[in-house]
């Protein structure tokens, strides 16, 4: 692999404040998908064994971040305002998350309460969007997880959502069962 | 009233219990967008919770079918009074703030059990992820032209201009309806989205991109939403005749 590719990347990345999809970076440094994803390994292990950034996969795609260790004198520099989000609004996401795409109706049956205030404050955070209409009476909206949901629990995409207590599969997860997965 | 076999020849109006049909008045709503029969069908069978649907609208259209239509059928109008009428009743009883339970008109609806629980797991899997991903910092998403360094174009428009809008955009604007509780009320961002669906090349004023009737909010919203627009550049105003016109700003010729 040409180093300069292994460069070049980086500085693609440097300069993208979000996270890039392989076809992008690919068709921005006149490499094939597989040219630059092995690139991309080779960045990653350069960034590992110096440097105070690593490659992360998150929402999709491939992003330059910050490493862990620096995190307290880095927060103590940005003094950054993050929200938590509160047990009723992780419900709904969960619920959003899990059996997307769902109505404000179906998430009530769920959660056996009403729901409007946290999927207004989920839409407005952008951790939720409207992704269409049900085809049922009254056609309600259809709801489920944005990029952002994604980046923000630092997820590569739906399939590495944990499975629920009951067994069923992450929502992403299209992994057919092999004989290995049987109890 | 028409005999009824005159009614049995229109078969569209005659349901199969030949009962009339209520006139095609259509209900709009964020939880109900479809016909009153089916909403009145939805609410009897308790698949819709009526308080999620305001009803002063569709009394309206009822009114406006009846004042409006060339030739009232006084079958059709009565089946949508009595529609409308159980409609009202079931909703009053919903909002009457007493301890007595709402009268069992029809089979009582199943109570649901919650299943939250099996999501516990994945919702501390979620808080776990959240806080590993607060340790990392990516570069922060560009939030656009600073607003004190890059000046945004008014034209000839000035600020009176802008507040003269505003003024016209409220006389034409309806008093607000009754809200059903806890209705959510749009942001600021979505009601700038949907006016840049709207917002082409051709001149327009307010008035002509809001979705017809809108209130008095609706409209101050409108208007913060579309300075908003002017001061990121995504909209572009001018003034023709004293009367403030916006549309999509011109792709700028420079490098």
């Amino acid at each position: 692999m040409n180093p300069s590719a292994v460069d070049l990347l980086e500085a693609l990345l440097f300069v993208s404040d979000a996270p890039a999809k392989l076809e992008q970076l690919a068709r921005a440094a006149g490499l094939t998908v597989g040219q630059a994803e092995q690139a991309l390994e080779l960045l990653s292990q350069r960034l590992e064994r110096q440097g105070g950034l690593q490659l992360v996969r998150i929402a999709e795609g491939y992003q330059l971040c910050t490493k862990p260790e620096f995190a307290e004198r880095i927060a103590d520099f940005l003094k950054p305002q993050r929200q938590r989000l509160s047990r009723s609004l992780m419900e709904v996401l969960a619920i959003v998350a899990y059996r997307q795409p769902v109505t404000a109706a179906e998430i009530e049956e769920i959660r056996g309460v009403q729901s409007d205030y946290g999927i207004h404050s989920l839409l407005e955070r952008r951790l939720i969007q409207e992704v269409g209409r049900k085809a049922a009476p009254g056609r309600p909206v259809l709801y489920g997880t944005t990029q952002q949901f994604l980046h923000h629990f630092g997820l590569k995409d739906l399939s590495e959502l944990p499975r629920l207590t009951d067994g069923s599969a992450p929502p992403g997860d299209a992994r057919l069962p092999t004989l290995f997965d049987r109890d | 009233m028409a005999p009824r076999r005159e009614l049995a020849t229109a078969e569209e109006r005659v349901t199969a219990l030949g009962v009339v049909a209520p006139p095609p008045i259509q209900v709009e709503s964020p939880r109900f967008t479809g016909s009153l029969a089916t909403l009145f069908l939805c609410v009897r069978e308790r698949r819709i919770d009526l308080r999620d649907v305001p009803l002063t609208p569709i009394c309206e259209a009822y009114l406006r079918y009846l004042i409006e239509s060339p030739k009232t059928d006084f079958d059709e109008a009565a089946a949508a009074l009595l529609a409308l009428a159980y409609l009202l009743e079931r909703k009053a009883w919903i909002l009457l703030p007493t301890e007595e339970p709402e009268p069992e008109l029809d089979d009582p609806a199943e109570l649901i059990e919650p299943t939250t629980h099996l999501f516990q797991g994945a919702i501390e899997t979620l808080r776990h992820r959240e806080e590993e991903r607060a340790r990392v910092f990516f570069r922060p998403a560009d939030a656009g032209p600073d607003p004190y360094e890059v000046p945004y174009v008014l034209r000839s428009a000035s600020v009176c201009d802008l507040a003269r809008a505003l003024q016209r955009l409220l006389a034409r604007a309806n008093p607000e309806p009754m809200a059903p509780p806890a209705r959510p009320r749009r942001s600021l961002a979505e009601q700038m989205k949907a006016i840049l669906r709207v917002l082409d090349d051709q001149w327009r004023n307010l008035a002509e991109l809001l979705p017809q009737p809108f209130t008095r909010v609706d409209a101050v919203f409108a208007f913060l939403a579309m300075l908003e627009l002017l001061r990121l550049g995504q909209a572009a105003v001018r003034v023709t005749d004293r009367e403030a016109l916006f549309a999509r700003p011109a792709p700028d010729p420079t490098p």
